[in-house]
């Protein structure tokens, strides 16, 4: 039996906010009343609703995971890691109070790089924990690894990546995306990254150019909009209002400044995606991301709209918003055998992701 | 798909084995009341104890359900299941198993009032709790959380004796709490966690009589007794859990339990104490209330003249005795409370003399070995 992704795109995003909402509405009442315990089932059944309604070529997938799953992963990550880091860092702060700056600075130093590590560690399990909770006809991911060996590659990579005024920062990042796909698995097949950093970096420069070029146009913006408020005032020049209008001139700089930023790094990371995710192959299987970085503003911007004309309940739904965006845009092509596509062996940890939870960072 | 009528007792079903990625496409029904019968045009039908299967909820159009023995099994059934089969197989999960068995609507309820006990339970934890905390561990808590603040208490012999004859006025228990001066020229005094009372330099030099000090020494202490420390270590504890992440620096901590962590209440029973401890040691309260009453600014006239400190002096620290009087009652209300306390026309005797008095005065400047104090 073999399978031919169709004409159209062989990821489909089947689902209705209208449907959505009574999940989201009745999830936030439940994590509310339950002091915020309910989230970790509130997280499963919105995703057990975003998967079932994702389509890959003629099958929805499926999420196995539950909540109970991610408490555990939560209290584990609690005990084992915030618990210890929580005392280390009383202890510091009593060897500092006691005069004993340079063994309480050490202590902190190391707890901080552990920190580093188990951020690289739990970004690798979290992949693997959700590759492993998605069946997609009866068939789950996960990976051989642990991910003990990717936190060390991260702290190293993410380090490096920094060191040379971050002009490495694209190098760790695809780099770091090709190591931690390579080791994951679905069924029986390998998938395999090998993005390259070389169109990623071109769109990176523009966070080097961009305040260079902001300066000298949004301080010749800000000094003729200062001069022009000032002559507003009654025809004569009047210093007082040149120096208000220069004022509100810098302000619109600073938000100018941090206005452009953010496009570029929504442009970075259009780039980013279209790069690591068209690089990536499983078996036979190409993918590709086809987000353009305009799209990528659109959603961005209807977050925002929708957060904030809803006073803050629009929130509930932006992982919808999101998963939509992702499946949506996601395309592959290639040719499945669904005779050789077996059940993985890869071993699956009974607890969710309670480690990334822990850090708080993006599981992809 | 196409739907094909099928007979009564059977409907149409999927499944994936969980082993590969072939679709099984076929009938199933109900075999008695313990299993149920999943059959596939030529192949071999597969019998499954109804116990051993688990809702997995319910997909687009179709419900979902596991194998408990084979978890990547995979059995799909209409959305619309008829009554026997209904009563046969496992309630369809939703919410999670609690949420699903109780109704979302008693569920709510029923976690709202869990919910509002608990937040009740860890409000008033500090309270009930803090008492319960044998003095022996808020001790060892103390040390830990503080450190040895030794070095940076005046020392000398006669101001040493001067407070601890002091203290033995307004503290009779056994074992003493532990207090001393604190070489700072903040105008202020402090029950830190692990029983540890500290009178600044600064108040020290404002006091006029050792009436005054012994007013603040009895309120601190009273602190320590009434376990109003333990109380707040708990109830930083409990915010710290609350805010858990946010910075919650130790020092900080101590100090800030210290500082401003009692209520007005426990204010009021640190007084209590202080006025109950001062009459019982024939303590005149008057000092007390003159003091307040100075920090309130009720007698602006009252002024110290006498240390030949110039009036920029005077303003410096009438600004220090905003610190005081901002994390303490009315300082008008615990004067008069105070006065009120005096017997009329009784004849108290000083609580230290003249000597002793001027020997903890001098504690700081004598005491060569001090380091200066420095909270933060």
């Amino acid at each position: 039996m073999q399978d031919q992704p169709g004409a159209d795109s062989a990821f489909q995003f089947e689902g209705t906010w209208q449907e959505f909402a009574p999940i989201a509405f009745t999830n936030l009442l439940l994590t509310i009343v339950t002091l915020g315990i309910y989230r970790f089932w509130a997280t499963a059944r919105e995703r057990r609703y975003l998967w079932s309604r994702s389509r890959f070529v003629d099958e929805n997938l499926e999420w196995a995971g539950t909540g109970k799953e991610l408490l555990i992963g939560f209290a584990l990550a609690a005990i084992v890691f915030l618990l210890p880091f929580f005392i280390i860092s009383q202890v510091a702060q009593a060897l500092v109070l006691r005069g004993q700056e340079a063994l309480g600075g050490l202590l902190t130093l190391v707890s901080f790089l552990a920190i580093f590590y188990l951020a690289g560690v739990a970004r690798f399990r979290a992949l693997r924990y959700r590759l492993s909770r998605t069946r997609w006809r009866g068939i789950r991911g996960g990976s051989d690894t642990q991910g003990w060996q990717f936190g060390l590659s991260y702290m190293w990579k993410t380090f490096v990546g920094y060191l040379p005024l971050g002009l490495l920062v694209p190098w760790s990042m695809v780099s770091l995306w090709n190591e931690r796909w390579s080791k994951m698995s679905f069924g029986p097949h390998q998938f395999t990254s090998e993005a390259d950093q070389g169109p990623v970096f071109v769109r990176y420069l523009l966070f080097y150019l961009a305040p260079f070029l902001m300066f000298f146009g949004l301080t010749i913006g800000g000094a003729m909009f200062g001069g022009a408020f000032g002559m507003m005032s009654d025809g004569d020049v009047d210093p007082d209002a040149i120096g208000a209008g220069f004022i509100i001139g810098i302000l619109l700089f600073v938000f100018g400044f941090y206005f452009v930023l953010g496009l570029i790094a929504v442009a970075f990371y259009a780039a980013f995606y279209r790069e690591v995710v068209g690089a990536m192959r499983w078996n036979s299987v190409g993918f590709s991301f086809t987000a353009s970085t305009k799209e990528w503003i659109m959603l961005l911007l209807g977050d925002v709209v929708l957060v904030v004309f809803t006073l803050g309940i629009g929130y509930i739904f932006l992982s919808y918003r999101h998963w939509k965006f992702f499946i949506t845009h996601l395309e592959a092509d290639g040719e499945i055998m669904l005779d050789e596509l077996t059940q993985s062996t890869t071993a699956t940890s009974k607890h969710g992701e309670g480690l990334l939870d822990a850090f708080d960072v993006g599981a992809i | 798909m196409e739907e094909t009528a099928s007979p009564p007792g059977v409907l149409p079903a999927n499944w994936y084995d969980g082993v590969s990625a072939v679709r099984h496409e076929g009938t199933a029904r109900l075999s008695g009341e313990s299993a149920l019968v999943l059959e596939e045009a030529g192949q071999p039908a597969l019998n499954v104890p109804l116990g051993d299967l688990v809702s997995g909820g319910a997909l687009a159009s179709q419900l979902l359900y596991q194998r408990v023995s084979q978890p990547d099994f995979r059995l799909r059934l209409p959305l619309d299941l008829p009554p026997d089969f209904a009563t046969a197989l496992p309630q369809r999960r939703k919410y999670g198993g609690w949420v699903d068995r109780m109704g979302l609507g008693k569920a709510v309820i029923a976690f709202t009032a869990v919910s509002a006990a608990a937040v009740a339970l860890f409000m008033t934890a500090p309270e009930w709790l803090g008492p319960m905390v044998p003095p022996a561990w808020e001790r060892q808590i103390g040390d830990a959380m503080v450190g040895d603040l030794g070095g940076k208490l005046c020392h000398t012999p006669a101001g040493d004796a001067a407070m601890a004859k002091m203290l033995a006025a307004v503290d009779p228990a056994e074992t003493k709490v532990r207090a001393g001066v604190a070489n700072s020229g903040m105008v202020n005094a402090v029950a830190l966690p692990g029983g540890q009372v500290m009178l600044f330099d600064g108040l020290v030099q404002q006091a006029e009589t050792p009436e005054e000090l012994a007013g603040v020494l009895g309120h601190e202490v009273g602190h320590v007794r009434e376990r109003h420390v333990m109380t707040a270590i708990l109830r930083q504890f409990g915010l710290s859990i609350l805010l858990a992440g946010a910075d919650s620096g130790i020092g900080n901590t101590a100090f800030g339990i210290a500082s401003l962590g009692y209520s007005r209440e426990a204010e009021r029973e640190a007084d209590e104490y202080a006025r109950a401890r001062m009459a019982a040691a024939d303590i005149s309260p008057l000092g007390a209330a003159a003091f307040f009453e100075r920090l309130g600014g009720g007698r602006d006239d009252e002024d110290g003249q006498e240390n030949g400190e110039e009036n920029s002096e005077d303003a410096r620290e009438e600004n220090a005795l905003i610190g005081w009087i901002a994390s303490h009652p009315s300082s008008g209300e615990r004067a008069k409370a105070y006065r009120n306390a005096a017997t009329e026309g009784k004849d108290y005797p000083p609580v230290l003399t003249d000597e002793e008095f001027a020997a903890l005065q001098s504690m700081c400047d004598e005491d060569e070995d001090v380091e200066e104090f420095d909270l933060f």
